[in-house]
């Protein structure tokens, strides 16, 4: 770990009221890989619960010094107090110049403990897992609070849970031998895809984390999460001009989840959106109708409206939407949901990482916007339930209030209404990242692939174009939403305050009569 | 240890390398302490080498009997994958043996007392909150020190303590509507006396977040671009991404055949820098244990170097580099700000971006920013909801001057850039 790095996150870190939002590389997210509309109510769930004594079981902690650890932790008072162990193990391998031989993997464990006393948070982590350092680490935590002593609980009592990502044959018993004829299966498909490809590299990733949350009022919640990615690069030469693209998957699921036909769709993608590079131009610059094609296009929802929902930007009165609960903000026919609760999607959740379970909570509930996303912080401050939104991105954070999945529910129109009442405009279709400033409301993404259409009709492909906008004034300029809502099997991952979380997003087909196209003129 | 396990199971050769680093955080928001966090963070990572084949690892479960597991299980792997002809360890010739002192560990910050730290956590604060138009403002001191080391099968050993520390504030203002335009600004360094005064980064919180007030969307408009010094950074950290081995060996680099070719303005020098004493991005060795040194990127507008590390060197036939960056000074001009933009005359003068990418294969870019109009010679009234879109070599061709105003304590080391012919979009 080098220097300047720890200074860039300390400084991304401090750069509170700016949120980011990404796809490896230089890829764009998903749109397609798999047909299916968003559901609009919860899964059945299930009930796990951990192990008899899973401190002992998974970390090889005894309880007894659990709760030493919570006594110290709530020694100089707290509101509430949580202590939070994770262990996750990763393994990527790449295909890269027609070989599989680089591989790599990772383990990492540690134990995070907060006390929160009001709005006030102290922290503090240990990557040893001895009684002796779990104190030390509590006391370190705690020593910010002046108060008197809380008492912890006698025992913890094991909560149970609903059960949205369980494998059938959990990633550590999945050998590199199952992995490589798959890998090497993408390679070559991609690498015949077109007489133009030139170079293809193939990145796969696994893995799991197991957390354990104990609270001071006795809760315990555990939760198993698995997560996988493929992701493909190609590189094409075309009459001296070379272009690269890429497309990539991701999901909480097992093996099973690489069907030859989600692997054949991925290729597709990476071949679709690579090939067509070489006739993209860039559309005018200026003011323009766009069309946000469905699937991927949920990172408009994600940057517009989703940040800025985040309760802790509220409570703290930084978010442009923080006096807007039970205004119109939107038409009828919007409604805007963050739910954790969709089965194997990249950002689903059982439980939260204060241990609260993932819910689905309606932002905007037809054009009125009803509810902010919830950590235990904020969900003290406004007097509400908190929706199972505090997140993190490992022991070594303090969880936030964080999106899940985020999506826009079916509107009344149909694509091909939307795209013939265009006279002039483009339609976006694949993105690489998003960023906004969550106070002023202004924010942007960035289109890799698109159209434009011109008289009602999809014409000529645009690429690399700029979107800037402010979150409220967009909302207000959605005039159609299509029937055709779907989730991005993208893999992708927002960043706020230096942590980065898996998120998945989605939209039916949305035309927004007005927004900044970075384009360019001819002279 | 990890490289004696590593060749014990049997791996031909081995490069780990090792941090252990503490860290506290302080964060201040409207005069109350919010958030005060502590840390120790202890991590591995090993390379192993074996039968032509390589895998990379990294752990921070240490305990022997762990690391024991971890290391078999690591050279198992490596020898389920294809043999690569291009791995092998560095030269040792290029190693570094002597380490040069560049002091980068500042005892002082390590020292300061939580009570010091907080102390300067509520004066910076004290600078942005409850004055006018305040909503809400916060700021975080930031302090870190530890030690890296690696040590490799064939020869290297070496290790250095080193310190950072930081500040940082960030305020909300009241604006038109529901609108609250924001700013912030801070500054890290490795010496507690480097880093500027709680006041004097307040101001320039305060400043930018002030500079917000009232912007307006800008005009659609072929016009000049100023860049200033901050903002110039992420300029130029575009043209070196692409300067990579890995991007130039996969072809995904607008630098790829250009080597020793004229391919920016010749106004334009780059240089990385690893071994300017006490600052931030100094280090005595590379992330292989190669000796730091520096090196031209761009000189004059021609492509010098590329950042090649053993691997891509091979697989390019070329003789490595280092893939690590250092410093990144860019040879500053003769004019400050005012100087230039009184001689711009009109145009639009870029104070931040807000999104936007490039294409590394093409240069083709397209960002948001915000700013301010440059009207009759001077800074105007604000803008931003704009977009910039071009082509870096288009745009770097089109460079017409260079600042004197770099940032002495960043690791970037960009003064003001302008730019003429620049299509912005806006209303």
């Amino acid at each position: 770990m080098s220097l300047p790095l720890h200074r860039r996150s300390f400084l991304q870190s401090a750069a509170a009221g700016s949120a980011v939002l990404t796809v490896p590389g230089v890829l764009a997210g998903c749109v397609d890989a798999q047909r299916r509309g968003v559901p609009t109510s919860p899964a059945t769930a299930v009930t796990a619960t951990p192990p008899a004594n899973p401190f002992d079981a998974w970390y090889g902690i005894d309880e007894t010094a659990v709760r030493r650890a919570m006594t110290a932790l709530a020694s100089r008072g707290a509101d509430h107090a949580d202590i939070y162990f994770q262990h996750s193990r990763s393994n990527s391998v790449s295909y890269q110049d027609g070989i599989i031989a680089r591989a790599y993997s990772n383990v990492t464990q540690g134990v995070g403990m907060r006390v929160v006393i009001g709005e006030r948070v102290g922290y503090a982590y240990t990557e040893e897992l001895t009684p002796e350092a779990l104190e030390r680490t509590a006391k370190s935590a705690a020593l910010f609070a002046q108060g008197s002593p809380v008492a912890p609980p006698e025992s913890f009592a094991a909560v149970g849970r609903p059960d949205r990502y369980a494998l059938e044959v959990p990633w550590s018993e999945v050998g590199v031998d199952q992995k490589l004829p798959l890998i090497e299966k993408v390679a070559t498909m991609a690498a015949a895809s077109d007489p133009a490809v030139e170079k293809v590299s193939v990145h796969w990733s696994d893995g799991e984390e197991r957390i354990l949350v104990a609270t001071l009022d006795g809760k315990l919640v555990s939760d198993a999460r698995p997560m996988t990615r493929l992701r493909i690069s190609l590189t094409a030469k075309k009459n001296g001009q070379t272009q690269s693209g890429g497309s990539n998957l991701a999901a909480r699921d097992g093996i099973g989840f690489y069907t030859d036909e989600r692997l054949r769709t991925v290729v597709e993608e990476a071949r679709e959106r690579t090939m067509v590079l070489f006739d993209a131009r860039r559309p005018r610059a200026g003011e323009l109708p766009v069309v946000l094609a469905a699937g991927a296009s949920g990172i408009l929802l994600h940057e517009a409206i989703g940040h800025g929902m985040e309760a802790d930007f509220n409570r703290k009165n930084t978010s442009i939407y923080s006096e807007m609960i039970g205004k119109k903000i939107a038409p009828d026919f919007v409604t805007i949901v963050d739910d954790g609760t969709l089965d194997k999607e990249r950002g689903a959740l059982n439980v939260d990482d204060e241990g609260n379970e993932a819910q689905r909570t309606v932002l905007v509930d037809r054009g009125v916007l009803v509810s902010y996303l919830h950590d235990g912080i904020s969900a003290r401050h406004y007097g509400v339930e908190p929706t199972g939104s505090g997140r993190r991105e490992s022991y070594r954070h303090a969880p936030l209030p964080r999106m899940r999945a985020t999506y826009m529910e079916n509107g009344p129109h149909t694509r091909e209404e939307i795209i013939a009442s265009v006279k002039n405009g483009i339609i976006a279709e694949t993105f690489t990242n998003g960023q906004v400033q969550i106070g002023a409301g202004d924010y942007t993404f960035y289109i890799k692939n698109g159209w434009l259409i011109e008289d009602g009709k999809v014409t000529a492909p645009i690429k690399d174009t700029n979107i800037i906008g402010n979150g409220p004034e967009t909302l207000r300029a959605v005039t159609m939403a299509a029937n055709d809502s779907k989730l991005d099997t993208g893999g992708w991952t927002c960043g706020k305050d230096g942590q980065g979380v898996p998120v998945s997003q989605g939209l039916p087909t949305v035309l927004v009569s007005k927004m900044n196209v970075g384009g360019e003129n001819r002279a | 240890m990890a490289v004696a396990l590593a060749t014990g199971s049997g791996a031909d050769g081995a490069f780990a390398s090792m941090s252990r680093r503490r860290s506290v955080s302080l964060s201040v928001r409207d005069q109350e302490l919010e958030k005060v966090q502590e840390s120790t963070d202890t991590s591995l990572s090993l390379q192993i080498y074996a039968d032509g084949r390589f895998s990379s690892h990294g752990t921070n479960d240490l305990r022997p009997e762990a690391l024991e597991a971890f290391v078999a299980e690591a050279v198992a792997l490596t020898r389920a994958l294809e043999v690569d002809t291009f791995r092998a360890l560095p030269d040792p010739a290029r190693y570094a043996t002597t380490l040069p002192e560049l002091d980068l560990h500042d005892p002082a910050v390590e020292a300061q007392a939580l009570e010091d730290r907080l102390e300067t956590a509520m004066a910076l604060n004290a600078r942005v909150a409850g004055k006018d138009k305040v909503i809400s403002a916060s700021s975080s001191v930031y302090a870190g020190y530890g030690e890296s080391g690696a040590v490799s099968s064939n020869g290297f050993s070496g290790m250095y303590s080193s310190t950072s520390t930081g500040m940082y504030a960030n305020v909300t203002l009241e604006g038109e509507g529901d609108r609250r335009p924001e700013g912030g600004w801070g500054m890290s360094a490795r010496h507690l006396s480097a880093l500027l005064s709680p006041q004097e980064i307040g101001d320039e919180a305060m400043l930018r977040a002030r500079r917000r007030l009232g912007s307006k969307k800008g005009p659609t408009a072929k016009t000049t671009m100023v860049v200033d010094r901050d903002a110039a950074t992420s300029l130029i950290v575009r043209l070196l991404g692409p300067a990579s081995g890995g991007a130039v060996q996969q072809g995904r680099s607008m630098w790829a055949d250009k080597l020793d070719k004229r391919v920016l303005d010749e106004k334009l020098s780059i240089t990385s820098n690893p071994l300017i004493p006490g600052a931030v991005a100094s280090r005595p060795f590379d992330d292989e244990g190669v000796a730091s040194f520096e090196m031209p990127i761009f000189e004059r507008g021609t492509l010098k170097h590329y950042f090649l590390d053993s691997y891509y060197a091979r697989k390019l036939e070329r003789t490595p580099t280092t893939g690590s960056w250092g410093n990144i000074i860019v040879e500053p001009g003769t004019r400050d700000l005012d100087a230039i933009v009184r001689d711009v005359g009109n145009g639009v003068y870029v104070t931040s971006w807000l999104g936007g990418n490039a294409d590394p294969t093409t240069g083709d870019f397209s960002f948001g920013l915000r700013g301010h109009l440059i009207e009759g010679g001077e800074i105007g009234s604000p803008v931003g909801e704009m977009n910039v879109t071009g082509n870096l070599i288009t745009l770097f061709a089109g460079l017409e001057e260079i600042g004197n105003d770099p940032f002495e304590h960043s690791m970037f080391r960009t003064p003001s850039l302008v730019f003429s012919g620049v299509q912005f979009s806006g209303e």
